[in-house]
């Protein structure tokens, strides 16, 4: 049976939601930067897209551009709670929902087609109630698969409605450059531009062969995208591959050599990692660190396997403090990171000793605090002076809605 | 070095060491075992640097000397050569023959120097315990004693000697892994020396070698301590172990003194029972549900995978309802090992320490802790 699949991806995402929530930003150049020190525009405004506002710039470098441009700094909390409330409107219409990130989703509406007459008019009442909801205009791609979904919403930004129809696939990949398509990277298209590849056309008349002794088994794979095929289903949350790990990591706000500042940081990336764990009833047997220098190249980690599963936060940090001061930093810590895996669901025995069980309730009267006022509302005493927030809060990639990748962002 | 030796002997002496070779390549030495041939006997020697053993056999020995030889190796050649006498001789650079009717194996061994000193035992220190005594004890308790390395002082038998107010001395063996607890007690006859009075842990390996021995069978065994280890001895065989150098935690404080709800039970009924109802309690949704009531007592389990499972003993118990989950294998292990018809189950409430003991015993009790409902 043919698939009907959305790509639906929100037009400049955390700008607009800051415009729809403060209506002094509407119609103006805005540029939404981290909430650290580092002040990197992470999303601006298409008022400011049409000065040459770019995500990644510096506040300097896009105030050059736009002398107009409004800063403001990111709310991650409202981010995801926006983005939350916009999947469950999506989820109205087909609980075969991708997640794709905060911003970003797939649906596969194939079979909930009949009940709204058309795709096309699904997409319309999708857009029109985010838009009523939240003044948040977004692009959508109606295409036979992901792959080609995700094509044509970027076809049409911002507020776009873009089909691709299964008879017009060939066509339209004909001269479709190779680096529109989701997953072929600037390297990817150096390396076939070196071939004499530059469209989607030419990609899938190339003799696999040829691909495969370039690039291995994602030869094959790479023919198929440009003959636009692509199998993947969506896949809704909860029925992915079983979570293997719940790590956390954040850039520090400036670079940090102290190692008691280092130490610091790790333990409220445990105390992340750990809340998380317990949250989801799952405890892991692997503790893993990265640690990436200031200079932004070199980077190492480490891991270690214990004897039994943890999954309170001061037995993570006991092991990534172990495998920490087991090698000497050559430089200042840009970014810190911590990580459990090995995970497997944790029975709910009771320790038999006093002292445990007293540290056991303790850390579950801890975690029902936070779950009720807030994070951290209570929270390891060396972790409270306060002076400094750790990282500059950027949302992970791997954040959803709902369930263990649901990362508590501020 | 050359002796000769009766085939099932020495097959026997090198099946007794096996499982104290280091099985992990670190030392290569102490995957060897160390064979001494002095005037009339062959000694046979193996350790890890934990648990070690030497033991004597008959030999005849036409020249002395000693020699190390992979242990595993060996005993596989012995065991497949013929039942025959078997000529042992080492050759140079620490080669060593082996002849046994028309077969004949060359390996590659190791000078004995490297082999780590073994204490030499001095038997005034010794005194006698009962084998069975012991083999009840380890065998009641040994389940219990905890398999994560981190923990290394649940890593053994805690083992004391108490004074009764009637004089009488009793031995004490404990083992907890932190979730579960077992002690047995029973009537020690020798004189303790101060190590016991304090108590001391016996390490798991050791333990697992002592439970063989007194496995052979009944009679004496000789016990003691020397230089941080236990000695046991027995016939022409000599094993120690290293203490486990750590506090044991105070056991006493988990041993519930106020779980006036009893419950007895069949065993062999309870047993089957809680059998079926763990089929359905995987790793990941482990535990099954006791809902004790007046007059029965209802089991169940459930598997959001797979399904749910429910059965029902009659109890004379006629307390307060009570519902309490556990983990199937923690009363399992109990409950095998237990030795009555019935057994006292002993509550407080769902979410503190419980007891079992077999019915009216004094000498063996369990202390399980619940999961969460």
């Amino acid at each position: 049976m043919q698939r009907v699949i959305f790509h639906i991806d929100m037009n400049a995402f955390f700008a607009s939601v800051e415009q729809s929530a403060n209506p002094a930003l509407r119609g103006k150049p805005i540029a939404v930067v981290g909430s650290g020190g580092r002040t990197i525009v992470t999303t601006s405004s298409y008022e400011a897209r049409a000065f040459g506002v770019k995500t990644g710039m510096a506040v300097w470098e896009a105030k050059r551009c736009c002398p107009e441009l409004i800063v403001v700094v990111g709310d991650n909390r409202k981010y995801t709670h926006t983005s939350s409330e916009i999947m469950s409107i999506i989820r109205d219409y087909s609980p075969v929902v991708e997640v794709f990130s905060i911003d970003e989703a797939w649906v596969d509406v194939t079979g909930s087609i009949n009940l709204f007459e058309s795709a096309e008019n699904i997409a319309y009442l999708i857009k029109a109630r985010i838009k009523h909801r939240f003044d948040i205009t977004c692009s959508i791609g109606i295409a036979p698969n992901k792959l080609l979904a995700k094509l044509a919403s970027d076809l049409q930004k911002p507020d776009g409605l873009t089909i691709i129809k299964p008879e017009d696939v060939s066509r339209i990949m004909e001269r479709m450059p190779v680096g529109s398509l989701c997953g072929i990277g600037k390297k990817t298209v150096r390396e076939l531009k070196v071939m004499g590849i530059n469209t989607c056309g030419e990609l899938a008349r190339c003799d696999q062969g040829r691909l495969t002794r370039k690039f291995g088994i994602v030869g094959a794979r790479l023919k198929q995208m440009g003959e636009g095929k692509d199998d993947v289903p969506v896949i809704p949350f909860g029925e992915e591959d079983e979570v293997k790990s719940v790590g956390h990591s954040s850039t520090l706000e400036r670079d940090i050599d102290d190692p008691q500042e280092i130490r610091r940081f790790l333990l409220q990336l445990s105390e992340k990692v750990g809340s998380r764990a317990r949250r989801y009833n799952v405890s892991g047997k692997t503790v893993a660190v990265y640690v990436r220098y200031a200079d932004f190249f070199t980077s190492f980690s480490k891991q270690t396997t214990l004897r039994s599963y943890i999954n309170l936060s001061d037995e993570i940090y006991k092991a990534a403090l172990a495998l920490l001061e087991g090698v000497e930093l050559e430089q200042p810590v840009r970014l810190l990171g911590v990580k459990l895996t090995n995970l497997k669901s944790q029975a709910e025995q009771l320790p038999l000793f006093e002292d445990d069980r007293k540290k056991l309730f303790a850390t579950q009267a801890m975690d029902k605090l936070n779950a009720k006022f807030g994070n951290r509302a209570v929270t390891f005493g060396s972790l409270l002076p306060g002076k400094e927030k750790a990282g500059n809060h950027v949302i992970p990639p791997s954040w959803r809605p709902d369930g263990i990748k649901n990362v508590d962002v501020e | 070095m050359e002796f000769k030796i009766d085939k099932e002997v020495f097959l026997k002496s090198l099946q007794k060491i096996q499982g104290i070779v280091e099985k992990k390549t670190s030392m290569p030495i102490l995957s060897n075992v160390l064979l001494e041939a002095t005037e009339s006997v062959l000694y046979v020697t193996a350790t890890d640097l934990e648990v070690g053993m030497k033991s004597s056999y008959p030999a005849e020995i036409i020249t002395s000397g000693k020699i190390t030889v992979g242990a595993k190796k060996l005993y596989e050649i012995v065991k497949e050569l013929p039942n025959q006498i078997i000529t042992f001789s080492t050759k140079d650079n620490d080669w060593v023959e082996i002849k046994c009717g028309k077969v004949h194996f060359n390996i590659v061994g190791l000078s004995s120097e490297e082999f780590p000193y073994f204490p030499t035992v001095k038997e005034e220190n010794l005194f006698e315990i009962e084998s069975g005594l012991l083999r009840g004890m380890i065998e009641r308790t040994s389940y219990a004693i905890c398999t994560d390395d981190t923990k290394y002082n649940l890593n053994g038998l805690f083992t004391k000697v108490e004074i009764a107010p009637d004089g009488n001395q009793i031995l004490k063996m404990v083992a907890t892994d932190g979730h579960r607890l077992s002690i047995a007690n029973g009537a020690l006859k020798g004189t303790a020396g101060p190590e016991l009075l304090k108590g001391v842990i016996l390490p798991k390996k050791g333990i697992n070698e002592l439970k063989k021995i007194t496995d052979e069978e009944d009679g004496i065994l000789m016990f003691g301590f020397m230089d941080n280890s236990a000695v046991i001895k027995r016939g022409d065989s000599y094993m120690v172990m290293r203490l486990v150098d750590g506090e044991f935690p105070d056991y006493t404080r988990v041993i519930p003194a106020a779980n006036d709800r009893v419950i007895t039970i069949n065993k062999e009924d309870f047993t089957h029972s809680v059998r079926r109802m763990a089929i359905l309690s995987s790793e990941k949704f482990k535990g099954i549900m006791l809902e004790i009531s007046a007059t029965d007592i209802k089991i169940s389990s459930s598997n959001p995978e797979l399904g749910d499972a429910m059965e029902e003993i009659d109890v004379n118990y006629g307390g307060e309802p009570l519902t309490v989950r556990f983990n199937a294998r923690y009363l399992l292990d109990v409950l095998a090992v237990a030795e009555t018809e019935h057994v006292d189950m002993k509550f407080k409430d769902e979410l503190s320490p419980s007891i079992i003991v077999p019915e009216k015993s004094e000498s063996f009790l369990a202390v399980i802790m619940p999961m969460r409902l």
